[in-house]
């Protein structure tokens, strides 16, 4: 509508169509290599047995070893292991990517 | 005879006699044969009595007196046969056909009424005279006993054994010549009479209602006592009441004649036919009042005022006539009615009372259960013939006789073909609701929902209109009963909350005292209960557990509400969900949170759309871009709204490869790149058929506005470079197939925008129509506005429906019994199941996942282990509760 005036260049004949109003849909995903959490096996675009909600909610973390988890499970793991936690896949020192 | 009978009884007598005395006694029988006959003839006149008792004297004196009864009895007996009797039928020969009964003419009644007097009046007289001839005998022969010896006389018994062989004699000539029509003259008669009374009463009560208003409270309060006294009261002038003593005097009459149980049996079947036409009349089609207390009111006006005068009226005349013989019937007057002026109601009374009131409540019962099905299906206005009802069926106990018709009506009107889903389910509810009032345990419910349900079980859309019905508010039934906007949900929650604080107060005074009232107040369920069942007290009835009970499981509810609410999301173009938040929290309430989690993300999602939109839109003006750039079609990111979806938490969604306008994907991409920026590392992935667009097509004379899918838009705009294409072409340059194309192209030729050819080659040939052809299907002129939202014409759905699901899963089901061996699998849910009692879904598969990685490996997703696990549950080795499965035991 806003542009009904640039219409007519376009249009050979007299006929346009205007899209006044596109309403879409779509669905997110987490940009990760892998579908699901190393620790709890849910999907990432799912989210931790804790949690009710995915996405903001329940967030994922990248680890320096580039494995990513959901961030409220390797919390839970990075808490458990003392003094230093490793990445449950790789076993290397867990560091979160900054 | 007579002979031979004198000749025992006399024998002694007979040896003294002589020639003489033969003679003498031969002369003085003859003489008394003649007086009997011409004193039964004499019609009242006693003139022939001193002949008569010398006559009899001589007799007696000879030792002939029983002969002399039998004889004078005998003799009598030949009279009123003669005279009265067939006099007395004679008054009614005029009757004999039905058809002058049914005529329903005043002068007739009038005729009745008084052919019935007089011959009743005659016949009276004439049994009374010789009632008076057999006095005479008696004294006669009373007088003869006692010069015969001083201290033997005519004994009572004796003479009450006389008395009452006359009256049998009497009863058994007339039962014997009695006119078949008789009994209906005579309940013609009474109910004439009673008709007559009852408008009488009628007036009279509107004339007394004015002065009765006030103290009508205490008349309900006192209850039956004090009706009586108000009877008494009105006694006074219905006692005097010419009316009340012409029919006292008939049923007197025909009383002494013996018919006793005929009398009564013609008031009391005039009495049913008025007080059933009363009922008929009061209750007839009308459910919207309360009927019952006017009914009993009637009773007491009418029918009882008339059985209380006729009743007194006998009592009194009884107490100064001979009781009347003949058998009595259990409801004949008792002689203690003549005590009913002492305070208490008399026996007989109370038990017509009783049965009149029983009649009644059957009569409204039978009424009310034949049109069942009309009272339920304008329940909430007809409560009050449903309280009616139930206070019938307390009193009468024929609960079966209502289960029995209504299932009857319910599968002759109902449960046919013709019947909508809808409606079916509405009537449910309704008897469902109409039924708790009437049997509050909910036995009878339960026999009469089986057929619905079976019945419901059987239809394919039955999941989808109950899920409609609970959200939608009045359920697509227009003219269901109008609380409109007002779904069963809220319904429920509203009846819910009232039982919630109800169940409170009963915790609260829960202490010894109460327990031991509720103890005392325990009743046995009904004998129709099924024992199986459970106890009353776990059988109060639910609503929504019956209905869910239709489908069998919460889950396929909660499934099937899961889908109609993605259809619905998906096709808002706004993210105004207020209405179905509110849904989802009436419905988490009644099925738990659990189960309605994915509803809530979805819904949730809808807020962080909208949220993030804004988010983008806000960004967007920031860096204030050149707008015009890209709204090469008049389309900026601006006038882009997107739903995002978790897409994890959606039922399984239809992705169909489109393309759309190449300015829009550009658009597209733009916005995730935005939403990647804001949200990273979370990206979008655009389901491009899913959507809406509002377009408008701007013609030389006209321009029209449409909203559509995505797919129709891209067909469109296809068209605005190139006026005509092939369908082959076309589905290429969209990117579907060309069946879809051709399927979805029919939106626009409908509209008139296209034109289809078919050309030579087969091919499909789609032309944009420049020049509106006025052929009215578009409706729609310069400037006008088509608001169309094409994706209900067509039926296509976005999400797929549960049973394509279900579909699915069943293929699923089998083939993974198949390939992974399925007592494999089973075995080692069989052996988790067994370690940790009861598991949920997730955990059986990431368990497996982790542990059955041998030969078979586990390598199916969630889905599919679920459609497993439900078989396992269909063939009952497993049982699932709130999500978690179990072993079955």
């Amino acid at each position: 509508m806003a542009a009904s005036a640039s219409s007519t260049k376009v249009s050979t004949n007299s006929t346009a169509s205007d899209f006044c109003r596109w309403h879409a849909v779509a669905s997110w995903t987490w940009d990760a290599q892998d579908e699901t959490c190393g620790i709890c096996r849910m999907a990432f675009d799912g989210c931790c047995p804790d949690c009710k909600l995915p996405g903001d909610d329940c967030p994922l973390i990248w680890g320096s070893c580039n494995h990513a988890f959901h961030l409220h499970c390797i919390l839970k793991w990075v808490n458990s292991q003392t003094p230093q936690a490793h990445c449950p896949m790789c076993r290397r020192e867990w560091q979160f990517k900054g | 005879m007579e002979e031979s009978s004198s000749s025992m009884c006399n024998f002694s007598v007979l040896e003294s006699m002589n020639e003489k005395s033969i003679g003498e006694m031969e002369d003085s029988w003859n003489a008394f044969c003649l007086a009997t006959e011409a004193l039964h003839g004499a019609d009242g006149d006693l003139s022939f009595a001193s002949d008569f008792v010398a006559h009899v004297r001589v007799l007696c004196s000879l030792g002939l007196e029983s002969l002399i009864v039998e004889h004078f009895l005998c003799s009598m007996e030949e009279t009123f046969e003669k005279n009265g009797a067939s006099k007395f039928w004679k008054h009614f020969d005029a009757y004999t056909n039905p058809a002058v009964l049914e005529m329903d003419d005043a002068d007739q009644q009038q005729e009745l009424q008084d052919v019935l007097h007089r011959a009743l009046e005659e016949l009276s007289s004439d049994k009374q005279y010789q009632e008076k001839c057999l006095l005479m005998l008696v004294h006669a022969l009373d007088m003869c006993r006692q010069i015969k010896s001083k201290e033997q006389t005519y004994s009572d018994a004796e003479r009450n054994h006389l008395f009452s062989k006359y009256q049998l004699t009497v009863f058994s000539v007339l039962m014997a010549s009695l006119p078949r029509h008789f009994p209906d003259v005579l309940q013609w008669y009474f109910k004439g009479r009673l008709e007559e009374l009852s408008a009488m009463m009628a007036t009279n009560c509107e004339n007394e209602n004015g002065l009765q208003e006030n103290d009508g409270m205490d008349l309900d309060y006192k209850g039956r006592e004090m009706d009586i006294d108000e009877t008494h009261h009105q006694i006074a002038n219905l006692g005097n009441n010419k009316l009340i003593r012409n029919i006292g005097v008939v049923v007197r009459d025909l009383r002494n004649l013996g018919f006793t149980s005929m009398a009564e049996d013609a008031y009391a079947s005039a009495i049913f036919l008025l007080l059933k036409a009363k009922v008929h009349e009061l209750a007839g089609d009308e459910f919207r009042f309360s009927v019952l207390e006017s009914i009993k009111g009637w009773i007491q006006a009418v029918p009882l005022q008339f059985l209380h005068a006729l009743l007194a009226y006998l009592g009194d005349s009884k107490s100064n006539e001979s009781p009347a013989s003949g058998q009595k019937s259990p409801l004949a007057s008792h002689p203690s009615s003549r005590y009913y002026r002492t305070g208490t109601p008399p026996e007989g009374l109370v038990r017509w009372q009783l049965r009149l009131e029983y009649f009644a409540y059957e009569t409204l019962q039978d009424l009310r259960i034949a049109k069942l099905f009309e009272i339920i299906v304008d329940y909430p206005d007809s409560s009050p013939a449903i309280e009616d009802l139930k206070q019938c069926l307390e009193y009468t106990g024929q609960h079966t006789k209502l289960v029995d018709s209504f299932i009857a009506a319910l599968k002759y009107r109902l449960l046919t073909a013709g019947a909508s889903t809808t409606d079916i389910l509405h009537q449910y509810v309704s008897t469902i609701k109409a039924l708790r009032t009437i049997d509050p345990a909910g036995v009878f419910l339960e026999a009469v929902g089986e057929p619905i349900r079976e019945y419901l079980r059987g239809r394919k859309d039955t999941i989808k209109c109950i899920v409609t019905m609970l959200t939608d508010g009045a359920g697509g039934n227009p003219s269901g009963p109008g609380n409109t906007g007002d779904s069963l949900l809220e319904e429920l929650n509203r009846d819910e909350e009232n039982q919630e604080n109800s169940s409170l107060d009963d915790d609260v005074n829960t202490d010894d005292k109460q327990t031991w009232i509720n103890a005392q107040n325990w009743e046995p369920d009904p004998v129709e209960a099924d024992p199986l069942k459970g106890g009353r007290h776990r059988r109060k009835v639910d609503i929504l557990a019956m209905i869910v009970g239709i489908i069998g499981s919460k889950d396929q509810l909660v499934n099937e509400y899961r889908v109609m609410l993605a259809e619905k999301l998906l096709n808002k173009s706004d993210y105004d969900i207020d209405s179905e938040i509110r849904t989802l929290e009436l419905l988490k309430i009644h099925f738990g949170e659990s189960s309605m989690q994915k509803c809530e993300i979805m819904l949730n999602d809808l807020i962080d759309s909208k949220r993030t939109n804004t988010n983008i839109k806000a960004t967007i003006k920031q860096q204030s871009q050149p707008v015009p750039d890209i709204g090469d079609e008049g389309l900026s990111l601006e006038d882009l709204n997107a739903t995002i979806i978790s897409s994890n938490f959606w039922p399984p969604i239809q992705d169909e490869p489109l393309n759309i306008p190449g300015a829009v994907d550009q658009l597209l991409s733009d916005y995730a790149n935005k939403f990647n920026e804001i949200k990273t590392p979370r990206k979008l992935l655009w389901k491009k058929n899913l959507g809406t667009v509002k377009l408008e097509l701007q013609f030389e004379d006209r321009t029209l506005q449409f909203s559509v899918t995505p797919l129709h838009a891209s067909i469109i705009s296809q068209f605005q470079d190139q006026t005509s294409w092939t369908s082959k072409d076309l589905a290429a340059a969209v990117g579907v197939p060309v069946d879809i194309l051709n399927r979805r192209i029919y939106f626009w030729i409908n509209k008139g925008i296209l034109a289809e050819s078919v050309q030579d080659s087969g091919d499909h040939k789609f032309t944009l129509v420049d020049v509106l052809v006025e052929d009215g299907r578009t409706g729609v002129n310069n400037g006008g506005c088509e608001e169309l939202l094409a994706r209900d014409e067509d039926g296509e759905s976005s999400v797929a429906s549960v049973e394509d699901q279900l579909r699915k899963e069943m293929t699923v089901y089998e083939s993974t019994k198949i390939v992974m061996k399925k007592q494999i699998l089973q075995k080692f849910i069989t052996g988790m199941l067994t370690n940790f009692g009861s598991m949920a879904l997730d955990r059986i598969h990431n368990t497996l996942k982790m542990f059955c990685i041998g030969d078979p490996p586990y390598d199916k997703s969630l889905q599919q282990l679920q459609s497993f696990l439900g078989g396992l549950v269909a063939e009952e080795r497993l049982e699932l509760r709130d999500g978690m499965y179990f072993l079955k035991k």
